[in-house]
């Protein structure tokens, strides 16, 4: 049987996913910016906050992770097996550690008594309020897209040791990688936006 | 598509290697002017390196720059683009003068 494999198609489907997800983290940027134009002090108060290193290590861990996977789609377009299966793994430690170091900044912040609907959060100015909302839903979801990021890309990492995703059909792997990319543009936003802009 | 052919561009690693130590060096900017605390100007430093570091991300890491020939992803996305602007625009428009 003759497996109909379409390279341009794959793309185009996988960037339409894609801007449909810009125009999911696009809803959320709008709420962030119109509250933001309403609470300018509060908003400046609670952003001061955020731990500022913390955010900072996690931007350079995404963005390595990023050029790791682009390496990684690289290698195997060049039939470099073994090489893109060593990139693609430390990508997904990155991920892993973004995500450990995550845990860790919000644990602390839920210690503080900062959490959604905390009696210590409800006590503050409503601006706060809305800010550390918005803290806690945007990098939520994002750490969200990044463990499915995670998975995403462990199975692409079977798929290569199996032998599916090879030199001639490499289209998965580089949709993932889209993925992967996107995720660390979300990021490059929200981190001057929480961390940066005080 | 015939099979077999070369639809694709392989990127060189050093290309990539020079866009994360540029995508660093954007960091570091943005965190050291975060710093300085230029008050209002300080949003709009941030969203314009965030917007180039996001360019570099687009244009090589996810190959927008070696698409040619497709016309659809340039439409596509900058039409993607201009909505996400357009939206922010009306809802400013609207709240601002509300």
């Amino acid at each position: 049987m003759e497996i109909h494999k379409d390279y341009i198609g794959s793309k185009i489907g996988m960037w339409l996913f894609l801007l449909s997800e810009i125009l999911l983290f696009g809803g959320l940027f709008i709420l962030y910016s119109v509250y933001r134009f309403k609470n300018p002090v509060a908003f400046h108060l609670a952003a001061e906050e955020l731990n500022r290193p913390f955010g900072t290590f996690n931007t350079l861990i995404l963005l390595t992770s990023s050029l790791t996977m682009a390496l990684s789609i690289s290698s195997l377009q060049k039939g470099r097996r073994p090489s893109s299966q060593i990139f693609l793994i430390a990508t997904i430690f990155l991920g892993f550690l973004f995500l450990v170091n995550k845990y860790f900044e919000w644990i602390g912040k839920i210690h503080h008594g900062i959490f959604p609907n905390s009696p210590g959060l409800l006590e503050r100015n409503q601006g706060e309020v809305l800010f550390y909302g918005l803290y806690y839903s945007m990098t939520g979801l994002h750490g969200l897209h990044v463990l499915v990021g995670l998975f995403i890309l462990s199975t692409m990492l079977l798929l290569i040791l199996k032998g599916k995703i090879d030199k001639n059909h490499f289209v998965p792997l580089e949709n993932s990688g889209l993925y992967w990319h996107l995720v660390d543009i979300i990021w490059i936003f929200l981190f001057p936006l929480f961390y940066l802009v005080t | 598509m015939k099979t077999g052919e070369q639809n694709f561009h392989v990127v060189k690693n050093r290309t990539y290697v020079l866009v994360w130590v540029g995508l660093l060096i954007l960091t570091g900017i943005t965190v050291s002017v975060a710093g300085m605390n230029l008050g209002r100007l300080s949003i709009s430093v941030a969203l314009v390196i965030a917007a180039l570091k996001s360019g570099l991300v687009l244009a090589y890491f996810m190959h927008l720059k070696y698409e040619k020939g497709l016309w659809l992803f340039k439409v596509m996305i900058p039409g993607i683009l201009l909505l996400l602007i357009l939206f922010i625009g009306l809802t400013f428009f609207d709240v601002a003068f509300r």
